[in-house]
């Protein structure tokens, strides 16, 4: 029996998959003050919901496996709440942390200010000691000024520590003797290195990463020590893995010590469940998008989850790999408001979850996404997360008329339509950010669509950006917690190096690769994977002599082992044509190119559950028929009378014909007039344009499976 | 007008805006000059038919407002002669350029053969030609010292590669990155001209036409309410710059009368005083662009950067003055007349809009140098941007942007990242850290400044310096205090000290020689005795505002 729990603000949700079963779904209400409760009272919960009931004890013993994904550290960050910090660096170069290399986001607003740092000033201490750009030492590191520093921290009584030297990626030494003094005279101090954490060039975004690590890292620590309380009060013996920013999990005891690998473990889960129901039709590619109440995430794979380098969180960079996940204000919650141009917006201000949107009668005012979706039909007011919650629709309306509908002499309809469409389009240019602006056609990937606002917008996202295909998991809104389940353990390694390609040290560059997958197989080892289980996968960043950015790309390992400097540099030029629509393989003059970072991600794999599989049903949807109402129809740009089933009966192998409504519980799902629906054998319902059964040929009645 | 989808107006200016961001990554992240992808010294737009601008991604808004009326200007130039496939080359300050070294790529965009938009770049280049790598040449008197003129040029025509004309430019151009950079521009309007055309096919000329009058239409107008907010009435400033590069001691005002009335804006300079003999002078766009990019500072920032922003805004700038230098003078100064131009603008509009003005921004006082990296065996150009960033001026309710830069920038213009600077430079970074007391003391301060030292690594380094600043502080405004002064200092290893004028040229620099900046804050805002004193004693703390200071000037207690 295996759990994968997802903390998210409002919700703790839970997927528990045992053997023989379909796997069951529940959600708790978090409890923000410990979260650790949640999660047992969620547990508690789903036992009582096994047939037979088992007691809390009997399930915790009979757990394999937990892994869990947490919003702890992102809300530290976000909330600013993080450990008092000091930081041990370069002295002259202190205040790199709060500068963030001058910039100021919004160029011509006078009255946007300075993120708060990360560590006060008073708090980043300066010590003497230099290496140059080779790692040679210039001046040698001022032990006492370290001590100096020390004495003030308790003082102050730091609970986190970060060490970050210039030009320490070259070499690390002065990183570890200052290390060594913090460890021996504040035992109890988190501690954070740089080049332990990150050891790469680029000063700015290796400080900032370091600090973050250390703003977090009691936080995490206190955290988790909760967890693992109550799990051992409960009796739990199985494995407990924490989900992290890179889509892979890891032990809790190396979560402690990288806690910025955290600081995506909340939405991590998505991709990786996602593609799970796009391969069920034969893709390696698939996009997944989750609208929630005041954000729209999207993310891809292609063949396995694309990462980034380049991540930011409250405007501080953190420079380790993640999952490239793009966050844009765009949710059930967001508000519609005209600006001076007499223009109808959309967010990225979101009503969230309270006052909420007009209609929930929380208290809100401003007319929001969900009013506008009530309005045109989509959501059914009596039948709200199951008919547990009723919503005004003449609240809504009002709201609309006044807000945006008088102002711009539009009715109350066209408004609606008008604020659904607005903020399609802003989801769509999200989309966009990630496939498009990184060099991905978006026709060519299936959408998963996730989350419970989303299942309503997708048809018209699908639409603008001229998608065909799209597929609905019935865990749609959960499906963090699905992925949570479907997470190797992965470990990230980088490495500075920078040599030209063509004649590099072949031997030192392999010794160093070594190096790092050794370092990987003994976090593995000690993770009780064995051998047979284990991968390791090396990637170069590189780029042209003299360009200034990076290309991250997988090295081919035969090459790699034979120092065949012409087909790595190959796989380069491929990776940066498809992303910058241009190589200089054939260029007339030799373009060098260069080494800069070297990468390997250590990958255990772990046992997945399986997603059961249901029988054909025949194609005839009607018994799952209850009944029809009004709904705006983009393609028309009118309401029409609009059949709309219940999600929970449909069967494998049912056919719907846009437009058409399904209801579910924690979902709903609009197919539009452009689109049809097919159920596959998951129990997803997969939605594809129209004369595209070629997509869904296997589901549909009469298919070859 | 009647076909307009109030709706869909809004998708076109979303999709207007992601469109020159999409571009703008692009040269960003294939770039090679440090210039382009760390400091981000350039601009990307979409342009109509007409050259009318749609939608612009202003990294450094000064280079902004000139490539609308390039584009128009090309299209004149050529007489209709424009066709699929080709792409136009421009940086001619003489036909509306604003800097030679802003080095202009125009594409024009064709649906079924009919002119349909403009994709344009345009970047700071790290070589352009004349006598001095970089192209900051202070004893400059004609703009064939300066720089390789480039009058709009197609290097594509209809598609193919004019190789002569490539071969001529690039023959007169010191560093082979030029070339590569100038490829990334042109990269970057293949990618706004791919978008664009997926626009069109989705909703047709005839909509796309429409929709942008509507666009403009809506803009004016949002641009016309900001201009309404400030009262009736002339307004008058001035704006110092202190030497030419030539005669010492020489000063020159810059004098704006600013008249609104209603829904109208006109900025006159012709009180200024008349031009340089050196390259203290600057082009009509690019003191335009200056003038823009101040006024949008006052107003909301949310407005889009279209033609309609631009419309209700009359600016005259008599040729001859230093902001409109004549034929053949040197101006590659001129984008550096942006902070006393600003200055001017804000000194005079403070007593009419009390609230929404700055108290003066540090201004510009940067060094570039370049020289043989002999470990790497290779040469260098390096502007040093981190440097010179000092801090903006308070306004009521905000304290000014510590290290943000000059306001031709506004914090778009990034710092060098440390390690990357050592590696691209033979020189070592010893320091570069706020200054303690840099900022000008207010009820809302000045951002801080910053102090710089660091050591050169070449022999026989080419040392050149441009700027401003230190000679008059940031000034304070409603009892504010003014801030620093910036100086740049020079000591070598036989411990002779230089401190170089504002805008000079030295050779032979010395490795060893240790280099010295401090870049001053922003001015005040209000009396400084009004300073929240929380927030004070946090200040003092963290070593920002010294004891003394808190003492003396803000009147802190205890």
């Amino acid at each position: 029996m295996k759990i994968g729990i997802d903390v998210g603000g409002t919700f703790t949700d839970f997927f528990l998959v045992r053997d023989g079963e379909a796997p069951r779904i529940h959600k708790a209400l978090s409890t923000p003050q410990d979260p650790s409760i949640a999660v047992i009272q969620g547990m508690t919960e789903l036992a009582e919901m096994l047939d037979p009931p088992m007691s809390l004890e009997q399930f915790a013993s009979e757990l394999e496996t937990i892994v869990h994904g947490t919003t702890v550290t992102t809300n530290a960050t976000l909330t600013r709440r993080g450990a008092k910090s000091g930081l041990i660096t370069t002295e002259g170069l202190r205040d790199a942390l709060e500068m963030r290399r001058g910039i100021r986001e919004e160029q011509y607003n006078n009255r946007y200010t300075n993120v708060k740092p990360l560590v006060e000033r008073y708090l980043r201490a300066g010590v003497g000691g230099r290496l140059d750009r080779n790692g040679r030492e210039v001046e040698p590191l001022n032990l006492e000024d370290i001590k100096a520093a020390i004495e003030l921290f308790k003082a102050e009584e730091v609970k986190a520590v970060s060490i970050c030297f210039m030009n320490a990626f070259a070499n690390p030494a002065h990183e570890q003797a200052a290390a060594e003094l913090v460890r021996e005279l504040m035992p109890e101090a988190y501690l954070t290195v740089s080049t332990d954490l990150l050891p790469s060039i680029r000063f700015y975004e290796r400080l900032s990463t370091t600090a973050l690590n250390s703003y977090i890292g009691p936080i995490l620590d206190h955290y988790l020590n909760q967890l693992v309380g109550r799990l051992s009060e409960i009796s739990f013996n199985g494995i407990l893995l924490i989900m992290q920013s890179n889509g892979g999990v890891m032990s809790p005891q190396v979560a402690r010590e990288n806690a910025a690998l955290t600081l995506l473990s909340g939405p991590a889960g998505g991709p990786g469940a996602g593609h799970i129901y796009a391969k069920a039709h034969e893709y390696n590619n698939s996009l997944t998008v989750d609208m929630g109440g005041t954000s729209f995430e999207a993310a891809l794979v292609v063949d396995s989850p694309i990462m980034v380098n380049d991540g930011v969180i409250d405007r501080h960079r953190i420079a380790l790999p993640m999952l490239g996940i793009h966050t844009i204000g765009a949710g059930g919650g967001s508000i519609g408001w005209i600006d001076e141009g007499g223009l109808l917006r959309m967010g990225p201000q979101s009503a969230g979850a309270a006052p909420g949107p007009v209609s929930y009668q929380k208290g809100g005012t401003l007319p929001a996404c969900t009013d506008a979706n009530l309005v045109l039909g989509y959501l059914n007011p009596g039948f709200f997360a199951g008919g547990k919650m009723s919503l005004d629709v003449d609240a809504a309306r009002a709201a609309i008329k006044e807000h945006i509908g008088d102002p711009m002499g539009l009715t109350i309809e066209e408004a609606a339509a008008g604020m659904y469409r607005i903020n399609c389009n802003n989801m769509a240019q999200g989309v966009r950010e990630i496939t498009i602006k990184r060099g991905f056609d978006p026709r060519e990937f299936p959408m998963i669509v996730a989350g419970g606002a989303g299942p309503i917008h997708s048809c018209l996202i699908c639409s603008e950006l001229d998608m065909p295909f799209m597929i609905v998991p019935r865990e749609s809104s959960i499906l963090c917690a699905v992925g949570m389940l479907m997470g190797d353990i992965k470990h990230d390694f980088v490495r500075t190096f920078v040599s030209p390609l063509e004649g590099a040290d072949w031997d030192r560059l392999n010794g160093l690769i070594d190096s790092m997958i050794s370092e990987g197989d003994k976090m593995l080892e000690e993770e009780g994977i064995p051998a047979e289980r284990r991968e390791a996968h090396v990637k170069f960043d590189c780029r042209y002599l003299k360009q200034y950015h990076e290309v991250s790309f997988v090295v081919p390992q035969d090459a790699l082992k034979a120092g065949d400097a012409a087909t790595i540099a190959q796989a380069f030029h491929a990776e940066h044509n498809r992303l910058y629509g241009y190589s200089l393989e054939d260029n007339d003059e030799e373009v060098q190119v260069e080494i800069i970072n070297v990468r390997v991600q250590a990958v255990g794999i772990t046992e997945k559950p399986e997603i059961a599989t249901s029988a054909k049903a025949g194609s005839d949807p009607s018994s799952a028929q209850k009944g029809g109402r009004s709904m705006y129809i983009p393609e028309y740009n009118e309401f029409r009378e609009t059949t709309v089933y219940d999600g929970h009966k449909l069967e494998h192998g049912n056919q719907l014909t846009g437009p058409a409504m399904i209801e579910q519980i924690t979902t709903a799902i609009f197919v539009s007039a452009d689109y049809d629906c097919v159920v596959d054998s998951y129990g997803s319902f997969v939605v594809y344009k129209k004369g595209r059964e070629d997509l869904v040929s296997k589901t549909i009645e009469g298919g070859s499976a | 007008m009647s076909n307009i989808d109030p709706i869909l107006l809004s998708v076109y200016a979303r999709t207007f805006k992601s469109i020159t961001d999409e571009m703008s990554m692009s040269v960003e992240k294939t770039a090679r000059s440090p210039i382009l992808c760390e400091a981000k010294d350039f601009v990307t737009g979409l342009y109509d038919a007409q050259g009318n601008m749609l939608e612009q991604t202003e990294n450094l808004p000064i280079l902004a407002f000139s490539l609308a009326p390039v584009c128009k200007y090309i299209l004149e130039f050529f007489e209709g002669d424009i066709n699929e496939g080709d792409v136009i080359f421009h940086n001619d300050v003489f036909s509306m350029g604003n800097q030679n070294n802003d080095v202009a790529v125009y594409k024009p965009i064709f649906l079924d053969g009919e002119l349909v938009g403009w994709s344009a770049v345009k970047g700071h280049q790290a070589d352009i030609g004349g006598n001095v790598p970089g192209g900051y040449n202070p004893d400059a008197t004609e703009v064939w010292q300066e720089a390789l003129r480039i009058p709009p040029v197609k290097v594509y025509e209809k598609g193919k590669l004019r190789k002569d004309v490539w071969g001529l430019i690039f023959a007169n151009i010191r560093f082979d990155m030029v070339q590569h950079d100038m490829r990334a521009q042109m990269g970057a309007c293949t990618v706004g001209e791919r978008r664009l055309l997926e626009l069109l096919g989705k909703y047709g000329i005839e909509s796309f036409n429409a929709h942008k009058l509507a666009l403009f239409d809506s803009t004016r107008q949002m641009m016309e309410s900001e201009i309404f907010k400030i009262p009736n009435g002339r307004y008058s400033g001035e704006g110092m710059v202190y030497y030419d590069g030539h005669h010492l001691g020489s000063e020159f005002t810059i004098r704006v009368d600013i008249d609104v009335y209603d829904k109208s804006i006109k900025f006159d300079y012709s009180r200024t005083d008349a031009q340089t003999d050196g390259f203290v002078n600057g082009t009509y766009t690019s003191s335009a662009s200056a003038t823009i990019l101040t006024l949008l500072q006052m107003i909301n920032p949310d407005i889009p950067h279209n033609e309609g922003m631009i419309e209700p805004l009359e600016i005259i700038i008599p040729e001859g003055t230093i902001l409109n230098a004549s034929y053949p003078k040197a101006t590659t100064f001129g984008n550096h007349l942006c902070p006393p131009n600003a200055d001017a603008i804000m000194r005079a509009l403070a007593p009419a809009i009390p609230d929404n003005v700055t108290a003066g921004w540090n201004n510009l006082f940067c060094s570039l140098t370049s020289a043989r990296d002999e470990e790497k065996d290779d040469t260098y150009v390096d502007i040093f941007f981190m440097g010179q960033k000092g801090g903006s001026g308070g306004m009521k309710g905000t304290d000014g942007y510590d290290h943000i830069g000059m306001i031709d920038a506004s914090g778009g213009m990034v710092d060098q990242d440390y390690e990357m600077f050592e590696q691209q430079t033979p020189h070592l970074l010893k320091k570069h850290e706020y200054t303690t007391d840099s900022a000008g003391a207010g009820q809302w301060r000045g951002g801080l400044g910053v102090e710089t030292i660091y050591t050169m690594g070449s022999e026989d380094t080419q040392f050149v310096t441009f700027g401003d600043g230190d000679f008059e502080p940031a000034f304070g405004l409603f009892g504010g205090h003014d801030s620093t002064l910036n100086s740049i200092k020079l000591t070598y290893p036989d411990g002779t000290e230089l401190v170089p004028l504002n805008k000079s040229l030295h050779k032979g620099v010395p490795k060893g020689t240790r280099y010295h900046q401090f870049a001053g804050g922003g001015g005040g805002w209000g009396k400084p005795e009004n300073r929240d004193r929380d927030v004070l004693k946090d200040e003092v703390r963290n070593g920002i505002i010294s004891e003394e200071t808190a003492r003396d000037v803000y009147g802190l207690e205890g």
